[in-house]
């Protein structure tokens, strides 16, 4: 009997040992810098993709008509030049000569007209599709009705969207293969003179129609399908174990000097013990660590801290009780304590601001000092307004989404105010995915919480006008203001840069006039970087790893 | 087991004959080899102390645990001449300081209370629950008997984990939810998942006494149902279910520890005033984070959950030693 | 015993349907869906996400989401019939795009095997750490059981205890400070899972708590059975020591232990959520997890109904072990 225990145990082993011993890797060039980007991505598919960790990959693989350099400054891409026309409601962009896939391959403007399409498309469905809509006809056909619109109708619709890939002689261009086909037209539906960086987001990225058909709806786990025009090429993609990138030698910057490997590691303890151990040259570093990274003489060089592309304020309903009083909100963002916050919750990694563009970013206003702590002011402000006093507030939950981290922080925010206020502000954890549900909508959205907007690309318009127009971001506090939206229409259609940036700042001033939320703070990168890791170009907006604005800068030496 | 009630009911009779040793019955006797358990005995001891910390814990904490103490936080443990990021301890924090300053110490002692609370509350509904449904089941048969055993099928075809995560998600915003911070959610789904498997021991229990000798004298003499099943039958399945339910407690702690990790337990609260105030399953999530600035966050809750769970787990193998003395030491 | 094989393989239509629908009105019960990312991630427009709605049939009734995901039904948008559950299709993912939940738990990365999946891996390290638990879990309960009350028993129970008693969570980072980071014995981070050596650390955090149980329950069950009757016949007719532990102790001590390890092999398979974020383990137990979270519907009811038919499974193998183990067992109800 005993022989059959020992039969079926050996069996277990050896069944696991056997299952685990086929061989594979792939030889690596020379250098390969080992990155933990934390989560693994769900989807890399560039017209379906939003996350940060997806962008990452795409990043790495495709690159736009335009690009953004390490300043932030959009600046050519694939196109080599672009222009507008006198009211900026066309561009117009012109495709540097020979330009080619990672296999070689033509690359020309009817494959940027095909990606801009198919982010279009209704039937693609892409979660970030809303961001080129200012192209003429676009929102139009995204928004068809697919079960009732004939074929016909789409087709027009369609063919309304003012996309359109040119030969040199001024003719709609006819294939892929089509060498002369390098201008693409947009139309613009309104003029917009910062549409030429929205085209150097991930959503253009000219991903292969032929490779995607082949690949079907799930072609993006191949490597073999992920052809693209950018500085790295995908080796191998093992779901959350490893992706692998080598040099695109026929990228027409040059060619990187080091391979990309990403590994994903969520828990931050592991992957920083990880990182101490020489596993990892580059990690993110949590607050946590800070301090123990801070006290090692060999550790602290390496960390890399710098500026985000985040600003996070506390957002006040402004239909709901007592944040329809403006003196309250003032009150409450006099008593916000952005410093101690900073110190004590961030531990240093973060910036507080009391203006919505973050600094490093074009519209930055770095006069603006309303509403800055003051525990004097924040008691006048109250004794001013309709409620006279503390007690005679009505309850005031604040509601967040409950991880840990958010936990401690709303626990000291809650502190805070008792401090300066009197106020006792009621906690309401929600799960996750609950809390983004309730601040969608403009009934359900807490009566206070503290919300952040992130860059999509370096321009006032994204900040201000995206988020808060009426109808934008800003409408589900249930902020609507006729004299800001005037303004920044008219920002927004001014074509002069300096006059455009006048009103933008004007219309930043006007904005924060009436407190409706209490700025807060600037996120920071934090990261861990081997000294070994040279030629490392930082922006406010790298995705999930520093020097991802150009990996080619990139070198090992050790 | 069965032999034994039937001498006990005979007690008289053997009371004349010996006179000599003093009446004992079933329960000081089970009592007598408890308290001849080390093991036992010490569980004992550490969980009444655990209850009385869990009682007195604004008493006893130095500390006002939700106190921030600015530029204090992340300090090591009052006896750590320079923790890992370089921080020396401070005399007035045993445990050190979490992330924002507070008092470890302070937090672990208030821990106590939900920790003590989610092992005891759930345990009793489930026993009362599994034992009436198997007692019913068992004795009657019948339609109830299949729908226990069809549902048990269900209940253990469900990934456990997966079943509180769901339901705690899916039904905290409501007011069952936040009912005690969250908690009496938590007992709710806990509850049901684990009534079944008492209901099937009691089961089991019962089938085998109501074929037995004096449950048949009781039935001939024209007893009801309801009088054997808890006059006759529940006596004689007790031990079983003591037993059960001092195994259940350590389950119940950890599964709330790990929902804590998971972000999912107790619901903080900001007023000092309030009776749960913090889990060790929350303080083990903050320690797991902080593991390489503050490790002593992650030990100190770690240790106090594995010595409850140690001293319920001693308890239960004596409780099974005391009231089953055919399996002396067996577990 | 066609019969009765039959009888349990049918008796799990009805479990799997109960299942699936207490699953279905809890998870579509908890609000948000799955357009709704966490707050620091990019948000879905509306006409992002009517059209994603309309795409997946999430605009429709909730019964008709059902029988759509169990029988099937025809896409809004293409107008073709597309089979549910009954033809094996678990529907799509609703975070990665384009997949199924079949294809992402059971498709391994472009030319690898099977055992790449994430669904092999699962099961190859649930088999490991299993291994792991009976290789060490039983030779230790037996051994305390004959040495009872010797210090040797007494080291098994509270190696025993500490595994029962501490989370895995807690094991976890300390096997890593102590082994990989202190020691340099294994590296933390696994460069690949083509070794044998990175597996060894994941499947001791992951089997340690089946250990622990395994070695109480082996003690316990032999103790009772070295006090039955045939033990002392079967010393009494001269046996070697040796034979009456293997042949009549160990053997008939298993039985309540295989009951234990059946379940226990479905919970490893499907538990390794803890080793996925710590090692970066490629398995299904995060997936698992998360789709909670992320209201991804099918992946939820897909995991779920794996690990309903995984129990269901690992119960029944169960009930041929004993066969083997006792020969007066019959497998008849």
């Amino acid at each position: 009997m005993r022989s059959k225990w020992f039969v079926v145990v050996s069996l277990l082993v050896l069944a696991s040992f056997i299952l685990g011993a086929c061989a594979k890797a792939p030889a690596a060039p020379s250098q390969t810098l080992r990155v933990n980007l934390g989560s693994y991505p769900d989807t890399i598919d560039p017209q379906k993709s939003s996350f940060v960790n997806e962008i990452a990959h795409l990043k790495l693989m495709y690159e736009g008509l335009t690009r953004l350099d390490a300043k932030l400054e959009t600046v050519p891409g694939a196109a080599e030049k672009w222009e507008y026309n006198s009211d900026a409601t066309e561009l117009t962009f012109t495709l540097r000569a020979n330009l080619k896939y990672s296999d070689g391959s033509l690359l020309n403007a009817k494959r940027f007209e095909y990606s801009i399409l198919r982010n279009i498309d209704p039937n693609t469905a892409g979660e970030y599709a809303s961001i080129t809509d200012d192209i003429a006809g676009a929102a139009e056909w995204r928004g068809a009705d697919l079960a009732k619109a004939t074929p016909e109708e789409l087709a027009a619709l369609k063919a309304a969207v003012k996309v359109q890939a040119l030969d040199s002689k001024g003719n709609p261009c006819t294939g892929y293969d089509q060498k002369d086909c390098n201008t693409l037209k947009i139309g613009l539906k309104q003029p917009a003179p910062y549409f030429h960086t929205v085209m150097s987001l991930w959503v253009t990225y000219p991903a292969k129609q032929e490779l995607i058909e082949q690949g079907g709806e799930s072609w993006y786990v191949d490597p073999k399908f992920q052809l693209g025009n950018g500085p790295m090429v995908l080796s191998t993609l093992e779901p959350t174990v490893q992706g692998l990138f080598t040099p695109n030698n026929y990228y027409w910057r040059g060619t990187a000097k080091v391979n990309i490997e990403f590994r994903y590691i969520t828990d931050s303890a592991v992957s920083f013990n990880a990182y101490k151990n020489g596993e990892f040259d580059i990690v993110p570093l949590a607050a946590e660590d800070l301090a123990t990274v801070t006290q090692d003489a060999t550790l602290n060089p390496e960390k890399m801290v710098y500026p985000g592309s985040c600003t996070y304020a506390f957002m006040f309903h402004q239909l709901k009780e007592p944040f329809t009083d403006q003196k309250v909100r003032e009150a409450f963002a006099y008593g916000l304590d952005r410093a101690g916050w900073v110190t004590d919750v961030l531990k240093g990694l973060g910036s507080p601001t009391l203006t919505w563009i973050p600094k490093g970013f074009p519209g930055y206003d770095a006069q603006e000092n309303r509403w800055g702590y003051d525990p004097a002011k924040a008691q006048e402000a109250l004794a001013a307004s309709s409620y006279g006093s503390a007690d005679k507030l009505p309850e005031i939950t604040a509601t967040f989404s409950d991880t840990p981290r958010n936990r401690t922080r709303n626990e000291w925010l809650a502190a805070k105010y008792k401090e300066v206020l009197g106020i006792d502000i009621k906690l309401n954890p929600v799960e996750a995915t609950t809390y983004t549900a309730l601040t969608k909508d403009i009934n359900t959205a807490p009566q206070m919480y503290i919300l952040g907007w992130c860059a999509d690309y370096p321009d006032p318009q994204n900040w201000l006008s995206v988020y808060w127009k009426t109808g934008g971001f800003g409408q589900r506090i249930g902020y609507s203001n006729p004299d800001l939206d005037a303004k920044l229409n008219e920002a927004d259609s001014t074509v002069d840069p300096t006059k455009r940036m006048t009103l933008y700042a004007e219309a930043q001033k006007m904005l924060t006039d009436t407190a409706p939320v209490a700025f807060f703070w600037n996120n920071v990168n934090s990261y861990m970087v081997k000294p070994y890791v040279k030629g490392i170009q930082t922006t406010p907006m790298d995705s999930g790893w520093p020097g991802d604005i150009d990996p080619l800068s990139i070198t090992i030496e050790k | 087991m069965a032999e034994q009630a039937t001498l006990e009911q005979k007690a008289p009779v053997a009371d004349l004959n010996e006179v000599v040793t003093p009446h004992r019955d079933l329960m000081m006797d089970a009592w007598y080899r408890l308290t001849k358990n080390k093991g036992a005995v010490a569980g004992m001891i550490v969980i009444a102390a655990f209850i009385l910390v869990a009682i007195f814990a604004d008493k006893l904490s130095p500390h006002n645990p939700l106190q921030l103490n600015s530029g204090k936080d992340f300090l090591p443990p009052a006896f750590v001449e320079k923790g890992p990021n370089g921080k020396a301890g401070d005399s007035s924090f045993l445990f050190g300081t979490d992330t924002l300053g507070r008092d470890v110490f302070s937090r672990t002692i208030y821990g106590a209370r939900v920790s003590m609370v989610v092992g005891i509350i759930p345990t009793a509904i489930i026993i009362l629950i599994g034992t009436l449904v198997g007692l019913y089941s068992g004795y009657k048969g019948g339609w109830i008997d299949n729908l226990l055993m069809r549902f048990t099928d269900v209940v253990y075809a469900f990934p456990d984990l997966l079943f509180f995560i769901i339901v705690m998600i899916s039904l905290r915003d409501t007011p069952i939810g936040t009912m005690l911070n969250g908690l009496f959610l938590l007992f709710l789904a806990l509850a049901i998942v684990n009534w079944v498997g008492v209901a099937r021991i009691v089961r089991g229990q019962v089938l085998s006494l109501r074929e037995k000798e004096f449950v048949e004298a009781a039935r001939s003499i024209g007893a009801k149902d309801s009088r054997i099943m808890f006059k006759h039958i529940l006596p004689n399945s007790l031990s079983p279910i003591i037993i059960t339910a001092a195994t259940t407690v350590p389950g119940m702690i950890i599964t709330e520890a790990i929902l804590g990790y998971l972000g999912l337990g107790l619901i903080p609260s900001t007023n000092p005033q309030d009776f749960f105030l913090t889990s060790w399953g929350a303080l083990l999530l903050d320690g797991q984070t902080a593991i390489n600035g503050q490790p002593w966050a992650l030990l100190f809750p770690a240790i106090c959950v594995s010595l409850v769970v140690l001293a319920f787990t001693f308890v239960g193998d004596g409780l099974r030693d005391a009231l089953d003395p055919r399996l002396q030491g067996t577990q | 015993m066609t019969g009765y094989l039959a009888k349990r393989l049918l008796w799990l239509i009805p479990v799997i349907l109960i299942v699936a629908g207490i699953t279905f009105i809890l998870m579509h019960n908890a609000p948000g869906g799955p357009w709704d990312r966490d707050l620091s991630s990019r948000q879905v427009d509306p006409t992002a996400q009517r059209l994603l709605n309309e795409f997946y049939g999430l605009n429709k009734p909730l019964w008709r989401q059902f029988t759509a995901y169990m029988v099937g039904d025809t896409n809004t948008r293409t107008g073709k019939w597309v089979c549910g559950l009954v033809c094996g299709n678990m529907g799509p993912s609703y975070r990665i795009r384009g997949m199924s939940v079949q294809q992402y738990l059971f498709n391994p990365p472009p030319n690898r095997s099977f055992l790449y999946s994430k669904f092999g891996y699962s099961i190859r390290l649930a088999l490991l750490a299993l291994a792991f638990a009976i290789l060490i879990g039983l030779p230790m309960g037996v051994i305390s059981a004959l040495k009872q009350n010797t210090w040797i028993d007494y080291i098994n129970l509270f190696i025993a205890t500490v595994g029962i008693s501490v989370p895995n969570f807690v094991i976890a980072i300390f096997l890593i400070i102590i082994f990989a980071s202190t020691l340099h014995w294994v590296s933390i981070v696994p460069l690949s899972w083509d070794e044998f050596n990175v597996w060894i650390l994941p499947s001791i955090v992951l089997g340690f708590g089946v250990l622990a149980r395994t070695a109480r329950l082996s003690r316990a069950t032999m103790l009772e059975v070295m006090r039955q009757d045939y033990i002392r016949t079967a010393r009494a007719k001269g046996l070697v020591e040796r034979i009456v532990v293997v042949r009549h102790m160990i053997k008939n001590a298993m039985i309540p232990v295989v009951t234990y390890l059946g379940p226990a092999l479905a919970g490893l398979i499907t538990g390794s959520f803890i080793i996925e974020t710590m090692f970066g383990f490629p398995g299904m137990g995060r997936a698992y997890v998360t789709a909670i979270s992320q209201r991804d519907y099918s992946m939820i009811m897909g995991t779920t109904l794996i690990y309903a038919i995984l129990v269901a499974v690992a119960n029944l193998s169960v009930d041929f072990v004993y066969v083997l183990l006792d020969p007066r067992i019959k497998l008849t109800e």
